[in-house]
């Protein structure tokens, strides 16, 4: 694994653009930087990189990176990437996405962008709050967590994008931390070669409006507990079928009640980090968008399947 | 021929970028950062870092740096001929 050196991150950031507008410590910037390297160890060009954000402390992103950037709509950062892939196939499309723009607002795009398979590395970072808002609770709050809007504790259950992501169709599936930012950086450049939708949930810290309510305020003792809080997995028991069985054994059926929630950043069942699941024989849509219409093409020259009306 | 890297590893810190959060102080194994008055890293162990990487790769801001020392090539094994 190659080292970070900050002279490959000034080459891919935009410098009138930083300092970041990010709270000290937050886990953006080191996700940031992770996908400029991911991008950069793959040797892939500036000029071949799109990425794509919605609204939100994540939608920044796309600010301060100098790629081809797209900020757009809250929520609706999947539906330009679709449109972008399509026009420019040959483009590495990133798209960057908060909890609460990739879940709650955004859900749909989410889930017929995986239905689809559009070729896009998507990165959903996780912080359990709304941030830029004011800490209003997410889908994706934990059971107990409190937040602005939930002062005695969430009870809802949250969201479970694992589950959703298999049952979508994603062909590939993988959770990150903030911590660990080998595997964070090793996992993005693993999902830059898949062809299809790779989906990456990266669990993020928001130690000023979440941690300070839930006794972890600062940034340093969130992002440590992070490395108690989650288990990574292991691949060969996972290629047995014997890991995990929670919920991301191949034959479980995605629907049942074996799919539990994610319980959030404390209390056991920890929760798996690293690849969680791989679909072999993925194929971009655009690619097969393009074939088809080739195919459509050629039957019209030749003057068959054409309804004459 | 065995090389040897001597020398001690430069961490730069750009303070115009770095927004005093601690990260990589508390992420250095070995002690070489520490916070000064206003919560910015300061280096007063310089001499036992050794290159891991954690406070560069921990630093959201891309504020702190670790440069290699200059590689001097010893030749081992003559130094251990002439003892």
């Amino acid at each position: 694994m190659k080292l970070q050196t900050s002279f490959i991150m000034r080459e891919y950031l935009r410098p009138e653009m930083l300092p970041t507008t990010w709270c000290g410590g937050c886990g953006l910037g080191i996700i940031m930087s992770a996908i400029v390297q991911a991008i950069h160890f793959r040797g892939l060009d500036k000029n071949q990189v799109a990425m794509v954000s919605g609204i939100g402390c994540t939608g920044r992103m796309s600010g301060y990176v100098d790629f081809y950037t797209l900020h757009t709509t809250h929520g609706r950062a999947p539906a330009f990437a679709t449109g972008l892939k399509l026009a420019r196939p040959d483009l590495t499309v990133v798209t960057v996405m908060g909890d609460g723009d990739a879940m709650s607002i955004g859900g749909n795009h989410l889930i017929h962008a995986m239905r689809r398979n559009i070729g896009m590395v998507a990165i959903v970072v996780n912080n359990n709050v709304y941030g830029l808002t004011g800490g209003q609770s997410s889908p994706t709050t934990p059971i107990g967590g409190h937040t602005t809007t939930t002062r005695v504790g969430s009870f809802e259950r949250p969201m479970n994008l694992e589950a959703l992501a298999r049952a979508a169709g994603a062909p590939f599936y993988a959770r990150a931390t903030v911590n660990h930012t080998a595997a964070l950086t090793k996992l993005v450049e693993l999902a830059l070669g898949v062809s299809g939708f790779a989906l990456i949930e990266v669990i993020s810290n928001c130690h000023v409006l979440y941690g300070k309510m839930n006794e972890m305020a600062e940034a340093s003792r969130m992002i440590a507990a992070m490395d108690a809080d989650t288990q990574r997995t292991n691949p060969t028991l996972q290629r047995r079928g014997q890991w995990p069985l929670r919920l991301t054994s191949p034959e479980a059926p995605s629907w049942q009640a074996q799919t539990q929630p994610l319980e959030g950043v404390s209390g056991e069942p920890r929760i798996p980090r690293g690849l969680i699941f791989q679909r072999t024989g993925s194929v971009d849509f655009s690619r097969r968008y393009y074939a088809k219409l080739d195919e459509i093409r050629a039957k019209r020259e030749k003057g068959e399947g054409v309804s004459k009306v | 021929m065995a090389k040897i890297r001597r020398g001690i590893f430069e961490i730069r810190v750009y303070k115009e970028l770095c927004k005093a959060c601690g990260l990589c102080v508390a992420w250095c194994p070995q002690n070489v950062l520490a916070e000064d008055d206003q919560g910015y890293p300061v280096t007063p162990g310089l001499s036992q870092c050794i290159n891991c990487k954690l406070c560069e790769r921990h630093c959201p801001d891309f504020a702190i740096e670790i440069l290699p020392p200059e590689e001097k090539v010893i030749d081992v094994h003559a130094l251990l001929h002439t003892r």
